[in-house]
């Protein structure tokens, strides 16, 4: 089952990502999986969007897909205004370096470096300066709180500070798109918490398109949409009540 | 610019540990048998190395100074007639049999007749002066001291060269022949010695000094044309020596089994580093896919390995060139032959990062892994 595009009269600053009749199947041996089917879907600028399902039910290769990691069987994914199926590894190399940041549920942080240095790397192939890089890794570490820590190494580091690591990693290069695998599943409670409340005011004060795949319902309620994924298709398309109040007001 | 290549290679070093080790041993033993066998070869050129001569004159086409043949001394004349040629003196070659005085049983040897005068050219930097004097004495030699033990012999014994007797006057040390023993005579002692009627008392070589060494090829050059005199060439000490050197590693097959073992070692050592370079890609495959993901270029993440790579070689030859020296002066001390030039240590070098460089290529294909997309499950 497939929705045209959902009217989204709230939000008027238009789609960031639109999927048109993707399909994906995986052929192992003789077994052929038919993860995505006919999906169609459209993702809101600056929105935080929640993709959750079953296990199996194949989140995390819609994310790929999305995301310009994964090539479709058929139909086609625009990304910010690029169809991402036209453009070959180099040119979807630069894309991702330019518009995308990548929250995965392992951490994925390299040992030698610190915190500081696993942020700063990435910058430098985006065409900053030491200085310049230096700076921003700064800054995006100071915005998920891990200022006091930024020189440890990873070793030295709680799974939380790890994950808030990666998501300033992510978030230097200042992407419109952020992705995020299940980033709270190797967590507790209270670690998950703080991550989501961080994916959430990324969404409110950079106006990123936050796209995330997860099991947690405590997601649930930061979310702007959640949209529920069962056997390749989408099930349901929900706007949660929005919380309270949302202190940081609209994004810009 | 974050260091990644560097940092992980001092944070992680025990896992780098094998390579560095493997480069660095590859470097080494590259180094050492070159240096054992241009120290033992060098000897073939000893004559030529340890005389200040520029000019060697020969008979046509001798491979090495142990194969010359006696030429007409006449040309003696021609070389004195040159402008360019300040000093002109004889060398005798002769093959012999030495007997002992305790009955050691004959043993060959290349009796070496030299000007002993104190301003001669032949053995000028091997023997010191006092020494050479001692030959103008009729029937002198001297052998070398790490011959003394073959010969039998101390300084003032007497031994049978060819059936004539002579004495033992001194010992000299660095003049160790290859493939026989070096006595050492003067020029009418030599003619003494030799037995071949053939020679006829003509001197296997005429050496020269130039009064301008620099010149040395071009005057070779005019020297060699004339034929009004019986068979001879002119060579460079230079050209002499090295063809020495050559000749005596072609011939033993020494040439081809450095090249051989050289290429073992490279290809070991090559196995080894790109296994361990190989491992450490692999152990942060999910690292540098997550890199990929954000963006970073699959041909930059390749540049990191290869720099890793670059820099386990560099480490490599930094532990192998400090054990080598530590080796070199043991094994000189030792009175191994061991002699090395700045070309073939280059070149060993040269090897050694090489094999590094080919390792890091290798390795370069375990990035292939480092899908992002497998880390997105
Ligand atoms: N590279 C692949 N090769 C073969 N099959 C694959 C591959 N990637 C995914 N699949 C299959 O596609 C299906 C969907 O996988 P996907 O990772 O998208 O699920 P998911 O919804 O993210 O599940 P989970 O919640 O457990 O992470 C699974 O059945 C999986 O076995
Ligand atoms: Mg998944």
């Amino acid at each position: 089952m497939s929705r045209p595009a959902p009217v989204t009269a709230s939000r008027p600053s238009g789609h960031a990502l639109r999927a048109e009749g993707i399909a994906k199947a995986f052929v192992s041996g003789k077994v052929r999986t038919q993860v995505l089917d006919d999906l169609s879907l459209t993702i809101d600028a600056g929105e935080l969007t929640l993709i959750s399902g079953p296990s199996g039910c194949g989140k995390s290769t819609l994310l790929a897909i999305l995301s310009g990691l994964q090539k479709v069987d058929a139909g086609r994914v625009i990304a910010l205004g690029s169809e991402l199926g036209e453009l070959d590894s180099r040119a979807l190399e630069r894309f991702r370096l330019l518009h995308t940041g990548f929250v995965f549920q392992g951490f994925n942080l390299f040992p030698a470096l610190s915190g500081l240095e696993q942020v700063e790397l990435p910058l430098h192939y985006l065409g900053l300066s030491g200085r310049q890089a230096r700076e921003r890794a700064a800054q995006s570490l100071d915005e998920v709180g891990m200022t006091p820590r930024m020189h440890l190494r990873p070793s030295e580091l709680s799974g939380g500070e790890k994950q808030r690591v990666a998501i300033a990693r992510a978030l230097a290069k200042r992407p419109e798109l952020l992705f995020a695998d299940e980033p709270t599943s190797a967590l507790d409670a209270a670690n998950g918490q703080t991550i989501i409340d961080i994916l959430h005011r990324i969404a409110r004060t950079h106006g990123t398109t936050v796209l995330c795949v997860s099991h947690d319902p405590r997601l649930i309620r930061h979310a702007d949409r959640v949209l529920s994924m069962e056997d390749g298709r989408i099930l349901s398309d929900q706007r949660p009540a929005p919380p309270a109040a949302t202190p940081e007001g609209t994004a810009p | 610019m974050v260091a990644l290549a560097r940092k992980t290679l001092v944070y992680e070093w025990r896992r780098f540990l094998p390579a560095i080790l493997a480069v660095g041993f590859a470097g080494l033993l590259q180094l050492l048998q070159a240096a054992l066998v241009l120290g033992i070869f060098s000897s073939a050129s000893v004559y030529i190395t340890g005389s200040s001569a520029d000019l060697w004159v020969g008979y046509p086409g001798t491979q090495s100074v142990s194969l010359g043949r006696p030429i007409d001394p006449d040309v003696e004349m021609r070389l004195r007639m040159d402008p360019a040629v300040a000093h002109v003196e004889p060398f005798y070659w002769v093959d012999a049999d030495w007997r002992g005085a305790h009955d050691t049983g004959g043993e060959s040897v290349y009796v070496t007749g030299i000007d002993t005068r104190a301003d001669g050219l032949m053995f000028s930097r091997t023997l010191p002066p006092a020494l050479r004097a001692r030959l103008a004495e009729p029937d002198a030699v001297i052998v070398d001291r790490a011959d003394v033990d073959k010969l039998g012999v101390k300084v003032g014994d007497t031994a049978v060269i060819n059936g004539r007797r002579v004495r033992v006057v001194g010992e000299s040390s660095g003049l160790r022949a290859l493939g026989g023993v070096n006595v050492v005579t003067s020029l009418d002692t030599a003619r003494q010695l030799d037995n071949d009627p053939t020679d006829l008392g003509r001197p296997t070589y005429l050496v020269a000094r130039l009064r301008d060494p620099a010149q040395a090829d071009a005057v070779a050059a005019r020297l060699r044309g004339d034929k009004g005199f019986g068979p001879y060439d002119v060579w460079t000490a230079r050209t002499f020596a090295r063809r020495s050197v050559l000749y005596w590693m072609l011939d033993t097959g020494a040439g081809a089994g450095v090249v051989f073992l050289a290429g073992i070692v490279f290809l070991v050592g090559a196995v080894i580093t790109s296994q361990t370079l190989m491992a450490a890609v692999a152990g942060s495959v999910r690292e540098y896919a997550t890199l990929n993901a954000l963006g970073v270029g699959v041909g930059n993440l390749r540049w990191v390995v290869l720099e890793q790579a670059f820099w386990v070689g560099a480490i490599g030859l930094l532990g192998a060139t400090l054990l080598g020296v530590l080796l070199l002066v043991a094994a000189r001390s030792q009175d191994v032959p061991v002699v090395l030039n700045i070309p073939i240590t280059l070149l060993c070098v040269a090897l050694a990062m090489a094999l590094a460089a080919v390792s890091g290529l290798v390795a370069m294909r375990s990035l292939r892994r480092a899908d992002p997309a497998s880390l997105l499950r």
